[in-house]
C-alpha cells in the first residue's frame, strides 16, 4: 500500500487542478482582509490555502486562543499508548511565517456581522472583508442529567484536545483491576461518529495488557446503531472477550442522573458503577458562531453546500465541525476538505481566480487493536436538495487479511502526517 | 462459508455465497458441518406443524429492524393478543432463523400469570434472512409471522 | 456461573396490573462454533434456560439456544394478585443457576 504524499492527499479529497489568474487587486487599494477563527483542522487549513495560494494578495488573520494545538483526531492512540502526546501535538510557528499570515493568539469573543468586526478577549478588534469561522464544537453538558462543566473536572468527556485528554489518560492510568469504566455517547450528530468506540477498543486494549480481567467497559449509547458496528463487534469480540458491553436506548432506557463524585451513571434499567465515568454529552457548534447568530435550531450552522458559505450571512463562511454539512461527518478530515473549498470560493472572490465546482471527501479510521485498523470513507458534493450528499462509500468488511488491517493502521498514520503538514506547513 | 461433506448440495448453494457482513465471529468462520440441516423443516415439526396456520399471523405480530448494523445483536420483540386467562392464553412463542447454523432462537413459554404474551430479547444473526416467528395457544390454535432483516456494514452514521 | 445479572422490577404495583420486568445477565454465549486463532472450537458454553417465578408458581419461561446474543437481555410482563416474591433464574450448560430475588408489594 502506497504512502500517501500529499500529493495524492490533494487527489484524495477530489480537488481538481485549479487555474489561478492574476490577482486583480490594484496597488494604493488595501489587500482583502480575511479573519479565520479557529486554529484547527478547518480554521488552520483555510488560512494556510487562502496564503498559500494568493502570493500576498490577502491579508489573513487566524485567531487561535493556544499556542499549542493537541489533535483530538489520534488521541485515543495516546489514551492506546500507541502515541505519546508530544506526537499529537503541534504549533503554529511555521504557519506564523507566512507571508500575508498572522498568526494571533487570542480569544474571539464575539462577533458583529453588521461592521465585519470580529472582538478579541484582549479588547483588538479585527474588521473583515470575509470571516471564516471553524469554533469547533460547545459541549452541552446538561444534556446529560446530573453532568456539568465543573464534573468534566472529575468525570472528563476528552472530546477537546487538551487537558482533558491527558485528565482521561491518567484516570485510565490510574486504575486497578476489577474498577470498572462507564462511558455515555451522545446521539447524532456529535463530532467523530466512531470516536467513543475506537477509544473504547484503546482503553480495552490498556486494561488487557496490564492483565486486568475483572474489569469491565460499560457504553451506555443514546443510538441504536452506530459507525461500523459490525467491525467493532468482532474486533471486541477477537481482542478483549467479554470485557465490552455495549448497550443501546432499548435496554437502558436512558441516563437519569450522573453522579461524577460517586462514579454512578444510574438509567432507567439499573445504575452502572465505574472507577472511570468517560461522560461525552451532546454537541454544538462553538460559542461565537451560534452567539453570531450564524446556527439554527440545531445548534450547528447550516451553509451552502458548494462553498461552505453561511445561509444567514453571505460574508461569512462556517467549516468543519460547526457546520451542518449534510451528510458529512464532523471530523478533522472532512473539516480539511470543506476547509478547501472554502478557500477557493474566497479567493475566487476577492482575487478573481477560477473556482472548481466543490468536490469533498472523508475517511474515518478506527484503530480496535494495535496494528488492526478499519475505514469507512466516502465522496461528496453539492446535491440538488441543497445539502452536501454522498456520492460514493466504502467501508472496510469483517473477517479481512490482518495484512490488509495493518496496511489500513499504516494509510492512517500517513494520512495523519499529511494533513498536519495541511494545517501547518 | 458454512459449507461441510456432510451438507446438501441445496443447503450449501444457499449458505455457500460469501457474506462479508455475516456475523461469523460467534458462528465460526471455516467450513464446518453441522447436524441442523432440515433444522427449520424439523423445529416447525416439532412445534406442531404448519396446519392451522393458513390464517397467517392473526393476533402475532413479530418487530425487528430491516436493517440490522451488526449481526451479533439485533434487537426483536413480538406480541400475540390474547385474554391470557386460564381457558384462553398463548402458551408458547418459537422464533426461528432459518439461515443461522442453528436454527431455533428461543421458545418462550407463557402462562397467565404472564398477563401479555409479549417479550424481548436480542438474537444472533448469521446473515441476511427472514426471521420467523410460530405462536400456539394451549387449545391448538397456531400463528406464523415473519420479517426479513438484511444484515449489512452501514454507512458513516451520521 | 455466578454471572452479573441486572433485574428493572417495580418494587409495588396494583393488583391485576401489568407490569414490565427487564432483565440483562453477562454471558458470553459461546455457540460452540466460534474458533481459537490456531483453530480450535471454542467450546459451547451458553445460558439455556430462565426462568421467572412468583410465590412459586411459573410466570415466564424461556429456553434459550446459541442464537441469542450474549449477554441475555430478556424483557417481559408479568400479572399478580398478591404480595410476594419473585424469583429469577437463568441456568447454564453445567447446570449452575444464578437466580434474583425481589418483593412486589401491592400498591
Amino acid at each position: 500500500m502506497s504512502a500517501i504524499t500529499r500529493r495524492r492527499f490533494g487527489a484524495l479529497i477530489g480537488l481538481g487542478a485549479a487555474t489561478a489568474l492574476p490577482p486583480l487587486v490594484s496597488s494604493g487599494r488595501a489587500r482583502p482582509r480575511v479573519v479565520v477563527v479557529g486554529g484547527g483542522a478547518g480554521g488552520a487549513t483555510v488560512a494556510r490555502y487562502l496564503v498559500r495560494d494568493s502570493s500576498g494578495a490577502l491579508d489573513v488573520t487566524l485567531v487561535e486562543r493556544s499556542k499549542r494545538y493537541t489533535s483530538c483526531f489520534f488521541s485515543n492512540l495516546y489514551l492506546g499508548d500507541r502515541r505519546d502526546l508530544g506526537s499529537i501535538t503541534h504549533r503554529y510557528d511555521t504557519l506564523a511565517a507566512m507571508e500575508g499570515l498572522s498568526v494571533v493568539h487570542d480569544r474571539a469573543v464575539g462577533v458583529e456581522r453588521e461592521r465585519k468586526v470580529v472582538t478579541l478577549a484582549g479588547g483588538d478588534e479585527l474588521p473583515y472583508d470575509r470571516l471564516v469561522l471553524s469554533p469547533g464544537i460547545e459541549l452541552v453538558h446538561d444534556s446529560v442529567p446530573g453532568y456539568s462543566e465543573a464534573a468534566a473536572g472529575i468525570a472528563p468527556h476528552a472530546w477537546r484536545g487538551g487537558a482533558q485528554t491527558a485528565l482521561l489518560k491518567a484516570k485510565l492510568d490510574a486504575l486497578e483491576n476489577g474498577q470498572n469504566i462507564v462511558m455515555v455517547v451522545p446521539p447524532n450528530p456529535y463530532r467523530c461518529p466512531p470516536g467513543p468506540y475506537e477509544r473504547v477498543s484503546m482503553m480495552a486494549h490498556v486494561l488487557k495488557m496490564k492483565g486486568f480481567e475483572a474489569s469491565t467497559i460499560t457504553i451506555i449509547d443514546a443510538k441504536s446503531t452506530f459507525s461500523k458496528q459490525a467491525l467493532f463487534a468482532e474486533g471486541w469480540e477477537r481482542y478483549y472477550g467479554g470485557m465490552i458491553e455495549w448497550l443501546p436506548p432499548e435496554i437502558h432506557g436512558g441516563v437519569t442522573a450522573v453522579d461524577a463524585r460517586a462514579g454512578t451513571v444510574e438509567t432507567d434499567f439499573d445504575t452502572f458503577e465505574g472507577a472511570l465515568l468517560n461522560i461525552i454529552p451532546a454537541q454544538r457548534a462553538g460559542a461565537i458562531a451560534s452567539d453570531a447568530g450564524l446556527a439554527d435550531d440545531s445548534g450547528f450552522c447550516p451553509i451552502e453546500a458548494g462553498s461552505m458559505r453561511s445561509r444567514i450571512d453571505p460574508n461569512v463562511f462556517v467549516v468543519g465541525d460547526a457546520s451542518v454539512a449534510g451528510a458529512m461527518p464532523k471530523s478533522a478530515f472532512s473539516a480539511n476538505s470543506q476547509a478547501r473549498v472554502a478557500a477557493l470560493v474566497i479567493r475566487g472572490e476577492l482575487l478573481g481566480t477560477a473556482v472548481p465546482r466543490a468536490d469533498y471527501a472523508n475517511t474515518c479510521w478506527s484503530l480496535i487493536a494495535p496494528e488492526d485498523a478499519v475505514k469507512i470513507g466516502a465522496r461528496y458534493e453539492a446535491g440538488e436538495d441543497g445539502t452536501i450528499v454522498g456520492t460514493s462509500s466504502f467501508v472496510s468488511d469483517t473477517g479481512e487479511e490482518a495484512e490488509l488491517r495493518e496496511a489500513t493502521y499504516r494509510e492512517s498514520l500517513d494520512w495523519y502526517d499529511a494533513i498536519i503538514a495541511d494545517m501547518f506547513g | 462459508m458454512y459449507g461441510g461433506s456432510s451438507v446438501s448440495a441445496g443447503r450449501r448453494a444457499l449458505l455457500g455465497a460469501g457474506a462479508g457482513a455475516a456475523a461469523a465471529a460467534f458462528f465460526g468462520g471455516s467450513g464446518r458441518a453441522f447436524a441442523e440441516i432440515e433444522a427449520l423443516e424439523r423445529a416447525i415439526a416439532e412445534f406442531g406443524g404448519e396446519a392451522g396456520m393458513a390464517g397467517g399471523r392473526g393476533p402475532l405480530s413479530l418487530t425487528l429492524p430491516r436493517i440490522a448494523e451488526n449481526g451479533n445483536s439485533v434487537a426483536l420483540s413480538f406480541s400475540v393478543e390474547s385474554p391470557m386467562t386460564a381457558e384462553d392464553h398463548i402458551e408458547s412463542v418459537v422464533i426461528l432463523a432459518p439461515e443461522n447454523p442453528y436454527v431455533r432462537i428461543a421458545t418462550f413459554h407463557f402462562t397467565p400469570m404472564s398477563g401479555t404474551a409479549k417479550a424481548a430479547t436480542r438474537m444472533r444473526l448469521a446473515r441476511t434472512q427472514d426471521v420467523i416467528a410460530l405462536a400456539r395457544t394451549g387449545d391448538g390454535r397456531r400463528y406464523r409471522a415473519q420479517e426479513r432483516v438484511e444484515v449489512t456494514i452501514g454507512g458513516c452514521g451520521g | 456461573m455466578a454471572a452479573r445479572v441486572r433485574a428493572k422490577i417495580p418494587e409495588s404495583v396494583t393488583v391485576g396490573e401489568v407490569f414490565t420486568i427487564r432483565t440483562l445477565v453477562s454471558h458470553r454465549m459461546e455457540s460452540g462454533l466460534r474458533e481459537h486463532a490456531d483453530g480450535r472450537l471454542v467450546p459451547r458454553d451458553i445460558i439455556n434456560r430462565f426462568e421467572a417465578t412468583f410465590e412459586g408458581e411459573r410466570v415466564f419461561a424461556v429456553d434459550i439456544e446459541p442464537g441469542i446474543a450474549a449477554n441475555p437481555f430478556l424483557e417481559f410482563t408479568a400479572r399478580i394478585e398478591k404480595a410476594g416474591t419473585l424469583v429469577l433464574s437463568w441456568t447454564d450448560d453445567a447446570g449452575e443457576v444464578t437466580t434474583y430475588t425481589q418483593g412486589i408489594a401491592l400498591a
